[in-house]
């Protein structure tokens, strides 16, 4: 069953031209085309009972061009409802049994070919972004046919990316986890044949704590991190199980878009592509320590040139994105430390997994770097190197940074921490 | 609540020293500068008190003092536990 979606005429309903591309959620094999065509009233909040609805509602938008702003329920509070009832949405979950919408409080007209990001909310309350489909594919031009791995929560910037590439391009698959199986990936994507895959650096430390052995098994040649800082050391890692795999990072965000994509397998970008201006092409700049991006794909109403709120370090000619600018950055009794720097210090370690590095209230000095580590599981093979203890890992920062910047407290947690985002907050 | 003894924050700052191989002197009255125990130090070992005790701190509340020796060091300590 067909319904149009929208009192407000959008153009003649067209399929993307990825219609016929196979998707596999939760382990059942579907293609865009095979998925359900529910009506969804104008403008549209929906939020999505799983991964399969999500992608019920982005087809939905992609053939009627419904104004829709998707996302879970999760990460939708009772404020945030309000706040979309207000702005005219009819805020509707999306499960098995169809659309259950609650009516907008101040009705208006909906805005054709609209789509609306909730920002992941690592900048405080999360706010809406407006993007079209076009404005969010920033793949163009015909990619190698790909099976790409989708673990992203539904409705982000990075799920978008991975769900417009396999919309508009013929020939790229999905393979869409669900927050449960999100532990298991590495048996559903080598059940499946993915042989690319995009997460964060904290999705891939993960992976590589729990089961090297079985994401060694999933056939990649794709490997993308994004959405949080990169550092080398989980570069070097995904290099040696995957030699072969072209392994990229992307800086991207909801406001600037896809900016930076970096394929050299090396943290950072090279510092001449700072101040350089070319069409079409987004221009990075480096205003008091923050990257300064000014984008073609950049959100509504985000014209020029936007502060990241990004905190960049230019090291060995390389540009560092270190982390947020408000979080970066720990005053230790008047030395400026980045946290990103002490923590690329520590997962460099190679008997960590994981490393968060914070600040900690003290006296004299006001504060003081501590850090908190994940160590990789011990290899009995290798047991007379011995699990580095707390003085080691002081040493060994020691050894590498400022006395100030040495973590002097350093806690050993027995699992990665990961939040829906797939971010860590480091 | 739960306290450091007078000795049990001596045991701390040894590991502090030691940690940088540095050895504490039996001498409450050894000078913090010749034994190496810097400002950096002191805020460790703050830290590590209350990591043991699982309380903060109220590092505001007694004021400027010296603290020169290694005996002020623990005393400062000892007090900073009743603020």
């Amino acid at each position: 069953m067909t319904v149009a979606t929208s009192r407000h005429d959008a153009p003649a309903p067209a399929e993307p031209a990825g219609v016929d591309n196979r998707l596999v959620v939760g382990g059942a094999a579907l293609t865009w085309r095979s998925l359900p065509t529910p009506a969804l009233p104008g403008p549209a909040a929906v939020l999505a009972h799983s991964a399969a609805h999500a992608l019920t509602a982005a087809r939905q938008h992609a053939v009627h061009g419904t104004e829709l702003l998707l996302s879970t329920a999760s990460r939708v509070d009772a404020a945030m409802r309000t706040e979309l009832l207000e702005a005219g949405f009819t805020v509707s979950v999306l499960d098995d049994d169809g659309v259950h919408p609650s009516a907008p409080a101040r009705p208006r007209a909906a805005e054709p070919g609209r789509l609306w990001l909730l920002t992941s909310g690592s900048t405080g309350r999360p706010k809406r972004v407006g993007h079209t489909l076009d404005t969010l594919t920033t793949v163009r031009v015909d990619q190698p046919g790909r099976t790409w791995l989708c673990p992203y929560a539904p409705g982000t910037y990075a799920w978008w990316q991975v769900v417009t590439l396999s919309l508009t391009q013929p020939g790229q698959h999905l393979v869409v986890v669900e927050p449960d199986e999100l532990d298991d990936w590495p048996s559903v994507a080598a059940a499946h044949g993915v042989d690319a895959a995009s997460g964060t650096p904290t999705f891939w430390r993960r992976t590589l704590y729990r089961d090297a052995d079985a994401l060694a098994r999933v056939p990649l040649r794709q490997i993308t991190l994004g959405g949080e800082p990169v550092d080398q050391a989980i570069l070097d890692q995904l290099r040696e199980v995957f030699p072969a795999a072209r392994i990229s990072w992307i800086y991207a965000s909801s406001e600037v878009g896809a900016s930076i994509v970096v394929h050299d397998g090396r943290a950072g970008f090279p510092v001449d592509w700072l101040d350089r201006e070319t069409p079409g092409r987004p221009t990075l700049s480096v205003h008091d320590d923050e990257l300064v991006v000014t984008s073609p794909y950049h959100g509504a109403g985000l014209a020029g040139p936007v502060r990241t709120g990004d905190r960049v370090q230019v090291l060995d000619g390389r540009v560092l994105i270190t982390g947020r600018l408000d979080s970066d950055e720990i005053n230790v009794g008047g030395s400026k430390v980045s946290a990103g720097v002490v923590r690329g210090v520590l997962a460099g370690h190679p008997a960590v997994a994981w490393a968060r590095v914070t600040g900690r209230r003290a006296p004299v000095l006001g504060r003081m770097v501590v850090a908190e580590v994940v160590l990789v599981p011990a290899e009995p093979a290798s047991a007379d190197t011995g699990v580095p203890d707390e003085a080691a890992l002081v040493r060994w920062c020691a050894d590498r940074l400022s006395e100030h910047a040495v973590p002097r407290r350093i806690r050993v947690l027995t699992d990665i921490p990961v939040k829906e985002t797939l971010k860590s907050d480091v | 609540m739960n306290e450091l003894s007078r000795a049990q924050i001596r045991d701390l700052m040894a590991q502090v020293l030691k940690n940088q191989d540095k050895e504490l002197p039996a001498d409450d009255a050894a000078q913090l500068r010749e034994i190496g125990f810097r400002s950096l130090d002191f805020s460790e070992l703050a830290l590590r008190v209350e990591d043991e005790t699982g309380e903060e701190l109220n590092f505001d509340a007694p004021g400027l003092r010296r603290i020169a020796t290694v005996g002020d060091v623990l005393d400062f300590l000892v007090e900073l536990q009743h603020q």
